[in-house]
């Protein structure tokens, strides 16, 4: 009768049943987040609640007020995904979407990071909300949630699955910079790290590009974007030696190759910078005229330093 | 006359625009978004996603949303995004959840339940 009833619900809630011969390994079965914030939302204003929660467990200081005006939009009476993941970059938090699974949100509510969920909660009619998800409880069934006016809903794993997949299973977590998420893959991080340092501040970007180098030391973007940090800086020696990492793993990068010779330039070693600029000076190179700065730019250099030298 | 000046005008903002060096707004340094993405941005591709990063803060601006603060949520995002949010800012999910779909409902209940039985 039991095999029969999951045989009826698989349709439903499929991933729900896939949990009962499929729990993640070494997710306890049961957990509570109880510490994370809540914070009541006012009117179509679940948007900035939901952020405002994870924002503030995360170690931000917000509230849901100025939230509003980064993702709400008047229109449409209601705020988009696409908002919800933008808005935490601005306060030096990375987001990080994750994969349509349930053993992944269980995963992450497990290693300690609640998680923001799009589901459809209307009975009838479709009504988009978010909600943060803080804990569950397996053996009753039961999903704990941040959710509206309710600050401890609990929902059937059957029910919650229905809500949240009408919105395809849609996820999202933020953390501080140097924590990736348990469930992040390799370039989601990057990516997302990338995506954050448009407005994150540079701080930011170099402990999010540190934690991946330090998980992923072989990561190109992730090497050339906390080189570019440096060189902003004029920490021309950090740069190199960064450089000169990613190059031992990346010898055929373009970017890497036209980067290190442009740092080592300004760091004064201008034979060594035209050795490898001229190894890449291929004009059919996508990069030619970047490439090409940067050669001009040597060469300028060089002269400078002959002429500096025959006066002498 | 005008058409010439306005002609002129174009062409000088595209070129001025294409001369940009995209590519490389650090000092002579490349991008990680570069290095991250699947394919060489063209000039071309370039030149769009400014574009779109205009266009889509202006239909925010139609939405509602406060001249500032829509520059400043485009800025938050990704080429990718922008686009993204272009093409769904009609039709994707909206977030909101108030009880007031439900109140024109029971309004409705409550009226049938007046007719059909009261009288």
């Amino acid at each position: 009768m039991l095999l029969a009833g999951c045989a009826g619900l698989e349709p439903l809630v499929p991933q729900t049943v896939a949990l009962r011969t499929q729990w993640p390994d070494g997710v306890p079965q049961t957990i509570e987040l109880a510490d994370v914030p809540f914070f009541p939302q006012t009117d179509y204003e679940c948007g900035p609640a939901a952020l405002a929660t994870v924002l503030a467990y995360s170690g931000a200081s917000v509230t849901p007020d100025p939230l509003v005006k980064q993702v709400f939009i008047p229109a449409r009476q209601g705020s988009l995904q696409l908002e919800m993941l933008a808005a935490p970059r601005n306060y030096a938090r990375v987001s990080y979407e994750l994969a349509p699974r349930y053993s992944d949100l269980l995963r992450e509510v497990a290693a300690g990071n609640p998680v923001i969920v799009l589901q459809d909660v209307g009975e009838i009619f479709t009504q988009w909300h978010y909600a943060v998800v803080n804990g569950f409880d397996y053996p009753s069934g039961t999903i704990y949630l941040r959710s509206g006016k309710n600050k401890r809903e609990e929902m059937p794993f059957t029910y919650f699955e229905r809500t949240w997949l009408a919105g395809r299973y849609w996820a999202m977590v933020v953390t501080p910079p140097d924590r990736i998420p348990v469930t992040a893959n390799e370039n989601g991080w990057v990516n997302a790290v990338i995506a954050m340092s448009r407005v994150g501040g540079e701080a930011a970007a170099i402990k999010g590009y540190t934690a991946a180098l330090n998980r992923w030391p072989d990561n190109l973007p992730a090497s050339i974007g906390l080189a570019n940090i440096h060189h902003d800086n004029g920490n021309y020696a950090q740069t190199v030696a960064i450089l000169r990492s990613a190059h031992r793993a990346h010898p055929d990068s373009t970017i890497v190759t036209n980067n290190l010779a442009q740092a080592l330039s300004d760091w004064g070693r201008n034979t060594e910078a035209l050795a490898l600029i001229e190894a890449i000076s291929d004009p059919t190179n996508p990069y030619a005229s970047e490439i090409r700065s940067t050669h001009q730019l040597i060469l300028q250099r060089i002269t400078q330093q002959k002429s500096a030298n025959n006066k002498r | 006359m005008t058409s010439t000046i306005k002609k002129t005008t174009c062409r000088a903002l595209v070129i001025s625009l294409l001369a940009l060096s995209f590519q490389t707004a650090n000092a002579g340094m490349i991008g990680a978004d570069q290095a991250a993405a699947q394919a060489v941005q063209s000039d071309r591709a370039a030149v769009m996603s400014v574009l779109n990063r205009s266009e889509t803060v202006a239909q925010l601006q139609a939405n509602g949303v406060d001249p500032q603060a829509a520059r400043d949520r485009v800025n938050a995002m990704t080429d990718q995004e922008v686009h993204a949010l272009a093409q769904d800012m009609q039709t994707a999910p909206a977030g909101a959840m108030s009880g007031l779909a439900w109140a024109g409902v029971v309004v409705v209940i409550a009226l049938i339940w007046y007719y059909a039985y009261r009288r």
